[in-house]
């Protein structure tokens, strides 16, 4: 039984590899880190004298002389905020259609059908659909890395913690996708409630503004309520720059507290695809 | 170990919608046994639960009350899945799979070995006489393709009960009979079906017993041979004269007259010799003489007529 259920679950996630390969999604992040990474192999010019950053330009433009440690944190922090912002919406955009997908009347019957679970399926896709970001995202943070490494001879392991903190950040936003493609079968509506969770999660960040600009008592408790409930991306974020230009993080409460909202959400989907009736 | 391949008890099904109060009672208490290793037809109108009932089988919808076994196993456990092969009715495979692709895919859903799987597969593509097709997307496909790789898939892992929904919808007939063929043999293999389909007439060709649904009720179950065997006798003869034509006429209880040939119809044996023995004193000729038999459309339409007035009346 344990070896048919692996065999199964492989296939699922397999399954979800294949139509993010059909449905182009694949091989668009791929072209999109492909370009970046050629970006910095073939217009970046770095010379290193002695330890030392000589001339930095791109496009041919120089920069300000700094040291190569500086120049290689600023950058590695610029692009963990691409991948962590942009990255992660045309991730969130583009594997809501692959969830609701199996949810179409006619395939989805013929999966029940199977001797699997409900959770096996719906993990076995979710897993799947997140593997598929993943291997993206390791391609073209582990290329930045080296590129950078061998251009620069710094090799700045704080920079692979971009990857996993996207990748953690989009695996618990999938969750809402999820959730939301259980309850109502919709590649669009998981894009607009993803979205905006997202969007909300940015505006309570400020959550000490908001508690100064608000008057009444109870109006800040929701604000306090929703930044502890839904996943604190911009803390994350924070988190994720300290870790990146090495120095210290003092509070990791942000990404427990993410960490549970992708577990209830994750939770909630598997209940209600469990009772649901098609 | 259970002689039935499918037992239900009161299964019951109400959709209830969400929001307002409304709800359809889609199947209504089906007690329903399918004896191993026969083919079983079912049959009903549009809306009558079939699908409902087939889908409670499997699992995808959840019964409101009532129990459901495949060969004894509780429909709800995965387990009760594992000699189950499926064909949905409007099936939607993954068009960015090829047809090996597919097979393989569900296969392994099954729990087949990879190497089980590519023995399968080429076995089971050339058997549906898909075997050039393996390699291509299932988007190149016809409909009647569809529906015989959808078979190949449901055969895949040699289920032991195979639940077919409108297994030759938008087949040609040459690739009906090669459906029909395939499962004569699983037939003979001991394979139980379950056959839900609206062709009546390849219910009749095809299946031993058959159970008619209307409005989620069994409206009428028993073996197709039983159900379209008729209650009378017919005799058909030429060249009867006016005067015996007359008197047959008044002791027949349906008379029609086809290219010249007198048809009668008795209700009893006796009847029906009694006239016999008068055309041959009358020396006409006896064209035919047999029991009178239904087909199922005919025991079809006249269950639904039958459920219809007897649902009208308690309205």
């Amino acid at each position: 039984m344990r070896a048919n259920s692996s065999i199964a679950s492989l296939a699922l996630v397999r399954d979800t590899f294949r139509e993010a390969f059909a449905r182009k999604i694949f091989w668009a992040f791929f072209a999109c880190s492909t370009a970046l990474i050629l970006f910095f192999i073939f217009i970046m010019r770095v010379d290193v004298v002695e330890g030392a950053l000589a001339t930095a330009s791109i496009f041919g433009r120089s920069g300000p002389s700094q040291s190569v440690e500086r120049m290689v944190a600023d950058v590695h922090s610029g692009i963990a905020n691409f991948i962590y912002s942009i990255g992660m919406c045309l991730a969130v955009f583009a594997s809501a259609g692959l969830i609701s997908a199996i949810f179409e009347p006619g395939r989805i019957e013929l999966l029940l059908s199977k001797p699997v679970t409900r959770y096996h399926i719906l993990l076995g896709r979710y897993v799947g659909n997140v593997l598929v970001v993943a291997c993206n995202l390791i391609y073209l943070i582990f290329s930045i890395w080296i590129i950078f490494g061998i251009k620069t001879e710094v090799w700045h392991a704080g920079f692979l913690f971009a990857g996993l903190a996207a990748l953690f950040v989009f695996a618990v936003l999938l969750t809402v996708s999820l959730l939301v493609g259980v309850l109502w079968e919709s590649a669009a509506v998981s894009i607009i409630a993803t979205f905006g969770v997202m969007v909300i999660s940015l505006i309570v960040s400020a959550k000490t503004t908001w508690e100064r600009l608000l008057s009444s008592e109870w109006s800040r408790d929701i604000v306090r309520g929703m930044y502890y409930a839904l996943p604190r991306i911009v803390d994350i974020g924070k988190i994720n720059h300290s870790l990146i230009t090495n120095q210290p993080v003092t509070d990791w409460a942000a990404v427990w507290t993410t960490a549970a909202f992708g577990v209830v959400m994750l939770g909630a989907s598997l209940f209600f695809f469990a009772r649901r009736d098609f | 170990m259970t002689d039935f391949a499918i037992e239900t008890e009161g299964l019951e099904k109400i959709f209830r919608s969400r929001w307002s109060k409304r709800e359809v009672r889609a199947v209504d208490g089906i007690s329903l046994r399918v004896e191993r290793g026969t083919t079983f037809g079912l049959l009903g109108p549009n809306g009558a639960g079939k699908t409902t009932f087939v889908k409670m089988l499997l699992s995808a919808t959840h019964p409101t009350r009532g129990r459901a076994t495949v060969f004894g196993e509780d429909s709800r456990h995965p387990r009760a899945r594992v000699p189950i092969g499926y064909l949905p009715e409007n099936h939607r495979f993954p068009t960015y799979l090829t047809g090996a692709g597919m097979l393989d895919f569900y296969a392994a859903l099954s729990g087949m070995t990879r190497a089980q799987r590519k023995t399968r597969i080429p076995e089971l593509m050339e058997k549906v006489g898909l075997d050039k097709w393996g390699s291509i997307r299932l988007g190149k496909y016809s409909k009647g393709m569809l529906q015989r790789v959808g078979l190949a898939q449901a055969l895949m892992h040699s289920p032991q009960l195979l639940v077919l929904d409108e297994p030759s919808d938008g087949v040609d007939p040459i690739g009906r009979k090669q459906i029909r063929d395939i499962l004569h043999e699983l037939e003979a293999r001991g394979v139980t079906i379950f056959l839900n389909s609206h062709l009546l007439v390849e219910v009749e060709l095809f299946c031993r017993d058959v159970a008619i649904i209307h409005r989620g009720k069994v409206a009428v179950q028993g073996s197709v041979h039983d159900l379209t065997a008729g209650s009378g006798y017919q005799v058909e003869a030429e060249n009867v004269p006016e005067q015996l034509d007359t008197e047959l006429r008044s002791r027949a209880r349906g008379v029609a007259v086809r290219n010249g040939s007198l048809h009668l119809t008795f209700a009893t044996r006796e009847d029906a010799n009694a006239a016999v023995d008068l055309l041959r004193a009358a020396h006409c000729e006896i064209e035919n003489l047999s029991r009178t038999s239904s087909t199922l459309e005919e025991v079809f339409v006249k269950t639904v007529d039958a459920a219809e007035v007897a649902n009208a009346g308690k309205q």
